[in-house]
């Protein structure tokens, strides 16, 4: 693309229509900018374009975000084969071109664009810099020094930014020798320059300040943001380890940061913006002191006593404060640092302790405004961090880190004085309820967070109060409480409590109050009715000693009624249409609770209607996915009891099934085919007909196509191979159930569901129906074995033939093989059989294996001809191997081969459903020990010719394998003659 | 950037779930961006006040602390006194050795008076050339040391005022060789090594112009006060970041067996310069370190450790130990084989380093530890019946954060056997168990919470350790206890891509939800 007017009009022209509201032009704008992309110099182009003082700034601001993004997909093209449609990258003269204008222009330009080309030049920066691009530092230097010159805190932040962007690789990259390499580059040249503005900065922020008025907060805002770049900069630049300069330096920079946190600055902090700048300046302070803390302890010590307590008063403001969070969190991970580090004694001296608790803990973790509003406008998030651990950087979390940290040193201190405190709180809530209602929830907060989690997540323990007690003084009003939406935060932080300390809740109290969960399932507050759902789901799971189940179905049948009736009146509050905790308890309740047919009734009815719902919009997997196993655990649970049952449940699932196949509706396809299959498998035989249209839907190779759907496919073809052999064997379907072998077969990444379609034929069907088929399938077989044997392709082969053997014969077996090329059966067996055998993995794989194996060695006229000796050996060899070594000792991991898709674009995964699983079957029940089974059939055979065999197993067997083998004789008592 | 594609966050299929637990020799980085720690108890430059060989005048009586006042009092005279040098020299008539002998002296004396020489003073009046020709060849001897004081006292300056020296360095080295007057070879060792001292431009402009050699050999006899500067300098000298110069060295005649004489005999000051020369050459080259390993090195070095008390000596000692110990794989596999002598010797100055009061010695007994516990098996069973475990175990709770680390890495490898390739380490059962037992996971997952990444790293490869090695599948259990899980959930997002894939495939793996009913 060159620059000229015509371009620049074009272009132009482009981005303006990007803007526009009507979508016909912008979508035309888009689709030609995007073909423009592809040209050469098209983002030099755009650069220029921006550039361009005549161009309308609207326009201009289009091109810079049009440009950044343009660099962040095309200047390193990503490799990755799964991220999307890959663009053509740009070539190295344009981006020389590129690099040597955008630091001028970027600094020339608006702050809106500004920051635009700031980010498009980290992209640039994140692959080229600095080996790539050697000039660019330099130049951001010596325009920060002219800048600096001439106070122009623009450009100063400009390039602040920028560099900040550049060096942050230092924070979480490993250290290497390059990486340490670059960052001595960076530091050579960057770290005097950088002491030399923050010091400049620092001295007009003072002058300022002390001016009368302190100052216009238009003049201060500026220098606030510079100091904060800096204090990123040295964040990124001190992470690996202290340089040099740094700890030469280290007197001023700590100088400067502990006026930050203790002195204010009025003009500014007046206004919230001001204060929130000022504010961001200290976080950035707190993260800096405690990476010294941390990683340099030793030279920081000298500093510490003045930052402990500078940080300490600060704190003391900061929390009772309401907004501030930032800065809250970044401090008191300071204290944190400190109280774990080997200069914990700062906080041993009398009263520190209690003063902490009292004047930064407490006030930290008392609900403020914006907990209560998240609760009511995010229950979602909410639960996130309030039950789920997603709160690392919340005031509340962090606060009780503090706790936590403190304790490590001085367990028996914090303990009684959070005691006191909680003590202190639930008076103050007693004296009046409804004002002080936030001094029992942070009581309650304190005891929960501060609580050790044990073993399995399902035990916890706390010394600050006795649980049993606290648990019925404190918490069971709460629950009892007949108004289920008063005070809700405190109802959401009794239910929280229950759940948490389920496990040392004694069965009877925690019984009687099972009715008020129940109740509590009708509150209004989202949150609160998903804790009271995830209580009654999280106390079904409750284990005794030895792993019996606490609440048995005896238990909580009486209730079931109700209580399903609420879990499903629940889902009608608003935003709780798709609410998964209630989903969850749904499924634990159908999984423990007995199944009657009135129970079942409903709860069908229930459960489609709300598939029929979600149909049409599926949104939160989660949620879906605990529907589709509560239909199948509901179908699986109550057919059990009563097998008439399936009929109705054919009733009500068929139209919503049918309505996922019509409507193509992929996500569910692979949970719809895995509900029929498991409907299949309940039926008797003869199978309806409303069956066997789905089946003929199963045969068609559409439904095949999308990979996701094929193991849930492949399921279902085997629950009606199972149920209706004789259905398959008609109007030609069993050759179309092979054509879908062939399809799968015959690429790697689904071969193996082609091997289970297969080996579900022979295992279901007489070999009368399928013996004309088997040339067939052996010439696929060995196509494939031709053109592409991957390990895995040979080991389910080895698979394929022993259950061929096991069920029609080694006679079968070998004559249908040499029927499609004379003698090729012992050619496969040398080359792919006796070698893979002992890869075979899986109990019942290796059983099958085995056994076969030995049948052909026993049986088998090729085998026993005494032409064939060596191979029988080399057979009995393998199996030997297979049989007595370990498995992490035979077997070698295939190197996994990368999974090319047809179907890019489609994001659907197959989820097994455990409720409408399958259990693995043994074709090999009579066998019960492989070994035996060897050794026996080795010494009845051997009786007929005593000598034979010996000399053949010398002859062919590795030493150690014929010692195992002597051994395997000597453990089952049988001989080889 | 605000608008990341989410695609970079997303959980990765993890591959081999956790590599090696350091499972190598670990030497440090070859570049450092850090101060030298060697500086803060042996100064890379040195200011002369009193003479090498004990002659000079010596400043007692005057008074350190020179006021602002005094400071300008001092350049005058100091001015004033390279004015009366230049008359010096320009004099022809009767005395005219003396006059310079005593012109110079008397700047000499400016010069050492204070910790804050007049150094500007001195360049600014011109004193560079005249000093040069202060040493041209013939000169008295008298002259020629005075003029290498000055120049040494120069040299300790600031890094322009180093520079300044550059004139002078071809005659400052051509006066090293054996004919020189002993004390005048060592006053010149003494400013060249000021100037090797002042870093990797000047110390190339030495190299090239043929400084190592006659150095090299100032250190083979036994002359006390010679061979210490001389191996100050040299170590100065060596220190790279081109591994060149230190392969040079050791390549000099009879140099090893001088090293090593003055390792076995020498006192514990001449012993310290030694050893640091030692350090430089094991650090940088692997020739060196390999000549190093096959002589009597590293038993001269454990004699030093167990037999001094000398925090100045026992570092450098220490970290030439270390250098040996990682930098040669024939260290471990045919030196300190356990069972000899002088493995058990190895141990047990580690275990004296580990119980000293100085974090140094500590941290660094400690990586020369981890390497030594990166051997074979054997290594691994000596040192986890050493006394040294339950010191471990003690430091890595209550040690400052870069001493753990040094302590995680010994730990980690007592757990783990090397594997070839990529694979997942095959763990010792036994120590793992007893380790875990005796409460270092605690440890480790305070690592994963550390800022440091390799810190994090380590600890989550030894949690990985933990969850899959623990009998009964105890693992989980002891590592949600020590509120792992919450540890490794920080690293959901983290940028570096490594640890993050390995977190949450611990976390998928071990932790997973379980939709099934048997929860």
């Amino acid at each position: 693309m060159e620059w000229n007017p015509e371009t620049l009009q074009f272009l132009s022209q482009c981005f303006l229509h990007t803007l526009s509201p009507q979508p016909e032009p912008r979508h035309a704008a888009e689709s030609s900018l995007a073909e423009a992309a592809d040209r050469p110099n098209y983002g030099l182009a755009v650069l220029r374009l921006v550039a361009e003082p005549s161009v309308d700034e609207q326009i201009r601001q289009a091109a810079a975000v049009n440009f950044k993004n343009h660099l962040r997909t095309r200047w390193v093209p990503s490799n990755d084969l799964n991220a999307g449609p890959t663009f053509s990258p740009i070539l190295d003269p344009e981006k020389d071109q590129i690099k040597t204008l955008i630091v001028s222009l970027m600094l020339s330009s608006s702050p809106r664009i500004q920051s635009q080309l700031s980010e498009a030049l980290a992209v640039i920066g994140k692959h080229d810099f600095p080996k790539s691009w050697p000039t660019l530092l330099p130049e951001l230097i010596s325009n920060l020094q002219k800048a600096a010159q001439s106070s122009d805190y623009a450009s100063i932040n400009g390039i602040l930014g920028t560099a900040n962007s550049i060096f942050k690789k230092f924070r979480y990259q490993y250290k290497t020798n390059d990486l340490l390499l670059d960052l001595k580059y960076c530091l050579d040249n960057f770290a005097a320059p950088l002491l030399d503005i923050f010091l400049k900065t620092a001295s007009l922020i003072d002058s300022t300040a002390s001016s009368p008025g302190g100052g216009s907060p238009a003049t201060l805002q500026p220098l606030f943001e510079s100091q904060r770049l800096c204090c990123r900069i040295f964040y990124s630049l001190n992470f690996q380890e202290l340089p040099e300069f740094f700890e030469d330096h280290m007197k001023e920079w700590m100088g400067e940061f502990r006026k930050y946190l203790t002195t204010n600055y009025p003009s500014l902090e007046s206004s919230g913006d001001g204060l929130a700048l000022v504010d961001q300046l200290r976080a950035a302070v707190c993260e800096n002191i405690s990476l010294y803390m941390e990683k340099n302890e030793e030279e920081f010590q000298g500093y510490l006593n003045d930052f402990a307590s500078a940080v300490w008063s600060l704190l003391t403001n900061v929390s009772q404060s309401s907004s501030r969070d930032k800065l809250a969190v970044t401090a008191m991970k300071f204290l944190t640092t400190v109280s774990t580090s080997v200069h914990h004694t700062l906080f041993a001296s009398e009263g520190v302790i209690p003063q902490i608790c009292e004047s930064i803990v407490i006030p930290n973790v008392r609900l403020r405004d914006e907990d209560e509003e998240l609760f009511e406008m995010n229950y979602i998030e909410f639960i996130r961090r309030d039950m789920e651990g997603s709160d690392l950087d919340t005031r509340r979390r962090i606060a009780c880190e503090l706790l936590k940290g403190i304790a490590t040193n001085y367990k028996k201190k914090v303990t009684d004085i959070v005691s006191l405190q909680i003590q202190n709180l639930l008076i103050s809530f007693a004296t009046n309820p409804s004002a002080n209602w936030k001094d029992k929830d942070c009581a309650i907060y304190l005891v929960v967070s501060l609580a050790t989690k044990k073993a399995g997540g399902t035990l916890v323990s706390t010394d600050l109060v006795d649980v049993q007690s606290f648990f019925l003084s404190v918490i069971v009003p709460e629950l009892q409480s007949q108004d289920v939406n008063g005070f809700p935060m405190l109802k959401a932080g009794a239910l929280k409590f229950f759940t948490t300390f389920r496990g040392l809740i004694q069965k009877p109290v925690a019984f009687q109050l099972f009715p008020d969960l129940v109740r509590f399932l009708g509150a209004e507050s989202n949150v609160v009715h998903s804790y009271a759902a995830s209580c009654i789901e999280k106390l079904l799971l409750v284990k005794d000693e030895g792993g019996k189940a606490r609440y048995t179905s005896a238990d909580i049948t009486p209730c079931v009624p109700v209580l399903m009736n609420n879990l499903f009146n629940s889902l009608k509050f608003p935003e709780s249409e798709e609410n998964q905790y209630i989903m969850k308890c749904i499924l634990r309740v159908l999984a423990v609770a007995d199944i009657s047919s009135e129970i079942a009734g409903p709860c069908i009815a229930g459960l489609t209607s709300i598939l029929n719902e979600v149909c049409k919009n599926p949104r939160n997997p989660i949620f879906n996915h605990y529907l589709f196993e509560s239909v199948a655990i509901l179908i699986r649970r109550a057919c059990e009891r009563d097998a008439s049952l399936i009929s109705a449940f054919e009733g009500s699932l068929f139209p919503s099934l049918q309505t996922i196949l019509a409507n193509d509706v992929t996500e569910f396809l692979p949970y719809a085919f895995q509900l029929l299959a498991q409907l299949v498998e309940l039926n008797k035989p003869p199978i309806s007909p409303s069956y066997m249209q789905i089946f003929v839907l199963l045969l068609s190779p559409d439904s095949w196509r999308r990979s996701s759907n094929v193991p849930a496919l492949v399921r279902l073809l085997q629950a009606f191979l199972q149920k209706a052999p004789n259905e398959v064997n008609q109007e030609g379907r069993l050759n179309q159930v092979l054509g879908i072998f062939n399809m799968l077969v015959s690429s790697a990444s689904s071969d193996e569901q082609g091997f289970y379609v297969l080996n579900t034929v022979i295992e279901n069907l007489e070999y009368g129906v399928i013996s004309p088929y088997m040339g067939n399938i052996w010439n696929v077989l060995f196509m494939r074995l031709q053109n592409n044997r991957t390990v895995k392709f040979q080991k389910s082969l080895v698979i394929f033939m022993s259950l061929f053997l096991i069920k029609h014969g080694a006679t079968n077996l070998v004559d249908t093989m040499n029927a499609v090329q004379d003698n090729i059966f012992l050619v496969i067996l040398e080359q792919f059989w006796i070698p893979n055998l002992k890869l075979i993995t899986g109990a019942i794989e290796l059983k099958l294996t085995a056994v076969a194996s030995t049948r052909l060695i026993c049986e088998s006229p090729v085998l026993l001809d005494p032409a064939a000796a060596r191979l029988w050996g080399k057979m009995l060899d393998s199996i030997v191997t297979l049989l007595s070594r370990p498995e992490q000792d035979r077997v070698e991991e295939e190197p996994e081969m990368p999974d090319i898709a047809e179907n890019v674009g489609y994001t659907a995964t197959f989820v097994k459903l455990y409720n409408a699983g399958k259990r693995e079957e043994d074709p090999l029940t009579d066998v019960k020990d492989p070994k035996q089974f060897l050794v026996a059939s080795l010494a009845k055979l051997s009786a007929h010719t005593p000598g034979r065999y010996p000399q053949i197993i010398n002859e062919n067997l590795e030493p150690a394998n014929q010692a195992a083998l002597l051994q395997l004789c000597g453990i089952y008592n049988c001989q080889i003659v | 950037m605000a608008d990341d594609s989410p695609a970079s966050h997303r959980r990765d299929p993890i591959k081999s779930s956790v590599g090696n637990v350091a499972a190598q020799r670990r030497r440090q980085n070859a570049v450092t961006v850090g101060k030298e720690r060697r500086e803060s108890l042996v100064r890379a430059k040195r200011l002369c006040r009193v003479g090498p060989s004990g002659d000079g005048d010596v400043p007692g009586e005057e008074n350190d602390m020179v006021t602002d006042e005094e400071g300008f009092l001092l350049d005058a005279q100091t001015s004033s006194a390279v004015e009366d040098l230049k008359s010096a020299i320009a004099y022809q008539g009767k005395g005219a050795m003396q006059k310079r002998v005593n012109a110079l002296r008397e700047l000499r004396r400016l010069l050492s008076k204070s910790e804050f020489p007049p150094v500007e003073a001195a360049l600014k009046a011109g004193a560079i050339p005249l000093l040069v020709q202060c040493l041209s060849f013939g000169s008295p001897d008298e002259q020629l040391l005075e003029a290498a004081w000055c120049l040494t006292n120069i040299a300790a300056g600031k890094p322009e005022e180093t520079k300044a020296l550059l004139p002078a360095l071809p005659l400052l080295i051509a006066h090293l060789g054996e004919k020189s007057f002993l004390p005048v070879a060592e006053q010149c060792a003494w400013a060249l090594g000021n100037v090797a001292g002042e870093g990797e431009e000047l110390r190339n402009v030495l190299l090239s112009q043929g400084a190592l050699p006659p150095l090299a050999r100032m250190m083979l006899p036994n002359k006390g006060s010679t061979v210490r500067t001389a191996a100050w300098a040299l170590s100065n000298l060596i220190k790279g970041p081109d591994p060149k110069a230190a392969t040079e060295l050791i390549k000099v005649d009879g140099l090893l067996d001088a090293i090593l004489r003055h390792l076995r005999k020498s006192d514990e000051e001449l012993a310290t310069e030694v050893a640091w020369v030692v350090v430089y050459l094991s650090a940088l080259s692997n020739f060196a370190t390999g000549v190093l390993v096959k002589s009597d090195a590293i038993l001269l070095l454990v004699e030093r450790l167990a037999t001094s008390n000398s925090l100045q000596l026992l570092i450098p000692v220490l970290r030439s130990l270390g250098n040996l110990v990682a930098g040669d794989s024939h260290t471990t596999s045919t030196v300190l084989i356990p069972g000899h002598e002088i493995t058990d010797g190895v141990i047990k100055v580690l275990v004296k380093c580990l119980k000293s009061d100085h974090r140094v010695l500590k941290k660094e007994a400690s990586w020369v530890l981890s390497n030594i516990a990166a051997g074979s098996i054997e290594h691994k069973q000596l040192i986890y019946s050493s006394e040294a475990v339950p010191l471990l175990l003690r430091l890595l709770s209550t040690a400052p954060f870069d001493i753990r680390k040094e302590v995680a890495y010994v730990l980690g490898n007592l757990c783990v056997t090397p594997t070839g390739g990529d694979g997942k380490p095959n763990l010792i059962e036994e120590h793992l168990v007893s380790l875990v037992q005796r409460g270092c996971l605690s440890g480790f997952i305070d690592l994963v919470r550390s800022a440091d990444i390799e810190a994090a790293r380590l600890g989550l490869q030894f949690m990985e350790l933990v969850l899959r090695g623990m009998p009964n599948g105890d693992g989980p259990k002891l590592v949600e206890q020590e509120d792992g899980i919450d540890a490794m959930e920080r690293y959901q997002f983290h940028e570096n891509e490594d640890l993050r894939n390995m977190a949450n495939g611990l976390v998928d793996k071990y932790f997973g939800e379980n939709y099934g009913i048997d929860e």
